[in-house]
């Protein structure tokens, strides 16, 4: 197919995409609802929420990069093992908010140094943040805690506020996603340096003549997942008053290119935005709520959801090919 | 003698605007046929549709006298029909010999095998490209010769070429029409799109003229003259007087202050050792041949190409010496490049007309990133530079991939303008332009050297050098060998400087 060709499909289906995951997301809602016993318990929904939220903000984190065309790997290891520094800091006395704010800059400096190696010593993405993941975990288990799992210190009532209270009736985590996804849009949406991403995922050459300063700007997408991974983090420590670096080796970041992908934010980048993550995260959120609930076996569980994952690939790669050159080849 | 390829009331639209409306073609075995008309007239659409790209919305489509329906390229050329499109379609990654046998690899491909034989198969087209050469590396005119020796590979036996002379330099046109017309004896069916009225005249058996996506007229070339191909092409007699650059007895405008000024510059074999100015008020012409630097020298200033730290020279905006690394301080000292490969580097094609022209600002702004997007400033920037450059589009928020590929071009010349450029360098600023719009970019230019914009026009089209230019440089060999008043160039004489 031609560029143009394709451009078009991909637009009329991009708005479809959206909407039929969520069509899909509600029918399973009424499903689980009606179907599932305990799915509509006042556990299960708190339960569920936290998991959104969570799942949710770091969606928006890999959403931004991947507008850019990026992608970042190390969002679950960035968002574990920057909440331990901020707790076990904490133990050992300082104040909450200054160890938190400690906790944030670590996060920060991460992404800088992987946002340099990807725009300036121009490693792949994949790769750099896949080592980077690595290496911060290393860290979190070797040098920032001995203990996997690392417990708030007591009496932090206005932290776990943030995970377990509630405000208008509404809990807190749905807050901070919400405020979080507000936010985005509007980055994205209204400022320059939003545009200059869609810019950059869209013909990085074209942006770099253009005048943008693609490199800042490439680093800077990484500051904004690595600080949506630490709030993730934060709500989920609020609502468990405790820090699990296991997280790091679970196929949580699978869940989360999945909301990206599913969503209809292609990888081939300059597509897509806030309101795909919504969608997806709704969905995904209900579907490993309901698996759990369904007592399907972790493994289970991971089989349908890569199965589900590669087809979201698949479909994705023939409504967006990665690259145009590429997809013509069959043209001559 | 049944038509190898017909089209009877044919119709093609994209969200109900028709890109071409009940047309009857017909393409005869063996014939060079000749597809004319203005940007958007439909012609890019129409041979998509008979190479597969795109189905019918209605009417039919005939091959060898059966009807068909193609639904993708490769069902086109399972039935002998081949394209180059008008946007190259290689894979930059690759090596030129890769990219001629792309798709048809067999399962052990030897490589120093497949560099022998595209070695010889380019030899016999006489291009001169580099086999082992990385696609992404070459030049545009060197990426379009190999993009014609992919088509002529597959030996198809009907290749349809979409403005293929656009890039090339007259020598190079003259292989590119030696070889079609071998192509011709061999038995293979041409259909060519032009910009370039007096090639149709020349090499075509006949000529078919698109208007507004109607056939208005289709012909033996025999019965057509400049002046007709014109009216048709326009329905209204113009004068012919801004189709003949009459703009030539033009006193040549005087020089301003020295805007640019480059010394020495080097830069890998493709810049050596350099010097030039260019001065505020004034169009500067540079000609070369390919593998002439023209390119790379004007990029190198322009921080679009990054100079390595041991190469030399010095580059001076307005006096101060500047080594830009990035185009980004570039653009925001107002030196800024329109570029020659409009898809690779030109526009974003996922946004809109005015979405593009506002990157072009944003980009253009010292912090532009940090101010906030106004989308009504956008439609007036965009309407704004619609009139001024006459972009056309049947639907006003396409994206820009689905313009026709002139009209592309004059967004990419907008993008750039919209910076409030004082020094502009347009690398082939009116390639794939028709007649009527070449005439008006070229008003334009003269408008911004006339408010006192220092201009470079890179270009390998003389008549365009010698219509534009205030004072023409001519580079050989990665060097800028010699520099020429308009008013004593001529054709030959440029083109001696150029070779010798
Ligand atoms: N994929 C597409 N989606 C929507 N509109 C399109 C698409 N492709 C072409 N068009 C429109 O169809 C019209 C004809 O375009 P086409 O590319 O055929 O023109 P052309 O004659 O080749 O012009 P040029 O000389 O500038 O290349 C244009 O108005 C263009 O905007
Ligand atoms: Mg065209």
């Amino acid at each position: 197919m031609t560029p143009s060709a394709t451009t078009k499909t991909r637009h009329r289906i991009g708005l479809t995409q959206e909407l039929i995951v969520f069509v899909v997301a509600v029918l399973l809602f009424l499903y689980f609802s009606v179907a599932l016993n305990g799915f509509l318990s006042p556990e299960n929904i708190l339960n569920l929420i936290r998991n959104v939220a969570m799942l949710g903000m770091l969606s928006l984190g890999m959403a931004v990069v991947v507008i850019g065309r990026g992608v970042d790997l190390s969002l679950v290891a960035v968002m574990a093992v920057s909440l331990t520094l901020s707790i076990v800091l904490a133990n050992q006395g300082y104040a909450f908010s200054t160890a938190l704010a400690l906790g944030l800059a670590f996060a920060v400096a991460v992404a800088v140094v992987m946002g340099f190696l990807i725009a300036y010593v121009e490693i792949p993405a994949i790769f750099a943040t896949l080592a980077v993941s690595a290496i911060v975990y290393g860290l979190g288990r070797g040098v920032i805690a001995s203990l996997d799992v690392n417990n708030i210190p007591d009496n932090l009532h206005w932290f776990l506020f943030l995970g377990r209270g509630a405000v208008l009736g509404i809990p807190m985590p749905i807050w901070l996603f919400a405020i979080c996804s507000a936010a985005l849009y509007l980055f994205l949406r209204k400022t320059g340096l939003g545009r200059f991403i869609y810019g950059i995922g869209d013909n990085i050459s074209t942006a770099r003549i253009t005048g943008i300063p693609v490199r800042p700007i490439i680093i800077l997408q990484y500051v904004i997942s690595s600080a949506m991974a630490f709030l993730a983090g934060c709500a989920t420590a609020a609502s468990v008053a405790s820090m699990n670096m296991r997280m790091v080796n679970s196929t949580l970041i699978y869940d989360v290119l999945l909301v990206v992908i599913l969503g209809g934010i292609g990888l081939t980048g300059g597509r897509g935005g806030v309101r795909n993550i919504l969608v997806g995260t709704i969905l995904i959120g209900l579907l490993l709520n309901g698996m759990t609930i369904l007592n399907i076996s972790y493994t289970v569980q991971n089989l349908l959801k890569s199965t589900v994952l590669l087809l979201a690939l698949v479909i994705d790669a023939l409504l967006n090919p990665r690259d145009e050159q590429t997809s013509q080849q069959g043209d001559i | 003698m049944t038509p190898i390829v017909e089209l009877k009331a044919a119709t093609k639209d994209f969200r109900g605007n028709p890109a071409f409306l009940d047309v009857d073609f017909q393409l005869l075995p063996g014939e060079i046929h000749a597809l004319l008309g203005e940007n958007g007239a439909g012609k890019s659409t129409l041979t998509k549709v008979i190479a597969g790209v795109y189905p019918l919305s209605s009417g039919k489509l005939f091959i060898n006298g059966r009807e068909e329906r193609l639904g993708t390229p490769a069902e086109g050329l399972a039935k002998g029909i081949a394209m180059v499109y008008q946007e190259n379609s290689l894979v930059p990654s690759m090596t030129v010999a890769q990219n001629i046998y792309l798709g048809k690899e067999k399962p052990l491909n030897r490589l120093r095998g497949i560099y022998i034989s595209a070695q010889q198969f380019l030899q016999s087209l006489n291009f001169h490209v580099d086999p082992s050469a990385v696609v992404g590396s070459l030049g545009a005119a060197q990426k379009q010769m190999v993009e014609i020796a992919r088509a002529v590979h597959h030996k198809a036996k009907v290749i349809i070429f979409d403005e293929p002379t656009a890039t090339l330099t007259p020598e190079e046109k003259s292989y590119f029409f030696k070889l079609i017309k071998k192509l011709k004896e061999e038995g293979v069916s041409i259909i060519f799109i032009s910009h370039a009225l007096e090639e149709a005249l020349l090499v075509a058996d006949r000529i078919t003229i698109l208007r507004d996506g109607r056939l208005v007229a289709s012909d033996k070339a025999s019965a057509f003259d400049r002046q007709k191909i014109i009216q048709a092409m326009v329905g209204r007699t113009r004068t012919d007087e801004i189709y003949s650059g009459a703009s030539r007895t033009r006193a040549p405008r005087p020089r301003g202050p020295k805007v640019l000024s480059v010394e020495n510059l080097s830069m890998g074999n493709m810049v050596r050792n350099t010097s030039f100015s260019l001065y505020a008020g004034q169009v500067t012409g540079i000609f070369g041949l390919v593998g002439s630097g023209r390119t790379e020298t004007l990029k190198v200033v322009s921080g679009v190409l990054k100079r390595d730290f041991f190469h030399g020279g010095e580059v001076k905006i307005d006096g101060q010496p500047k080594r830009y690394l990035v185009p980004a301080p570039a653009v925001r000292d107002g030196v800024v490049y329109v570029t020659e490969e409009r898809k690779a580097e030109g526009f974003f094609e996922t946004m809109s007309i005015a979405e593009n022209i506002y990157m072009g600002h944003l980009g253009g702004q010292p912090y532009g990133g940090l101010s906030i997007i106004s989308m009504r400033q956008a439609r007036s920037l965009a309407e704004d530079w619609r009139k001024r450059l006459n972009i056309r589009a049947i639907d006003p928020n396409a994206k820009v991939i689905e313009l026709s590929g002139g009209n592309q071009q004059k967004v990419v010349i907008a993008k750039a303008l919209v910076q409030k450029p004082k020094l502009v360098i347009f690398d082939e600023p009116t390639r794939g332009v028709d007649v009527g719009a070449i005439a008006e970019i070229h008003a334009f230019i003269n408008q911004l050297a006339d408010q006192g914009i220092a201009i470079a026009v890179i270009s390998s089209y003389l008549p365009e050098i010698l219509t534009l230019s205030d004072r023409i440089l001519i580079a050989r060999q990665g060097k800028i060998v010699e520099e020429m008043d308009r008013r004593n160039a001529t054709e030959e004489s440029i083109m001696y400087a150029a070779v010798h």
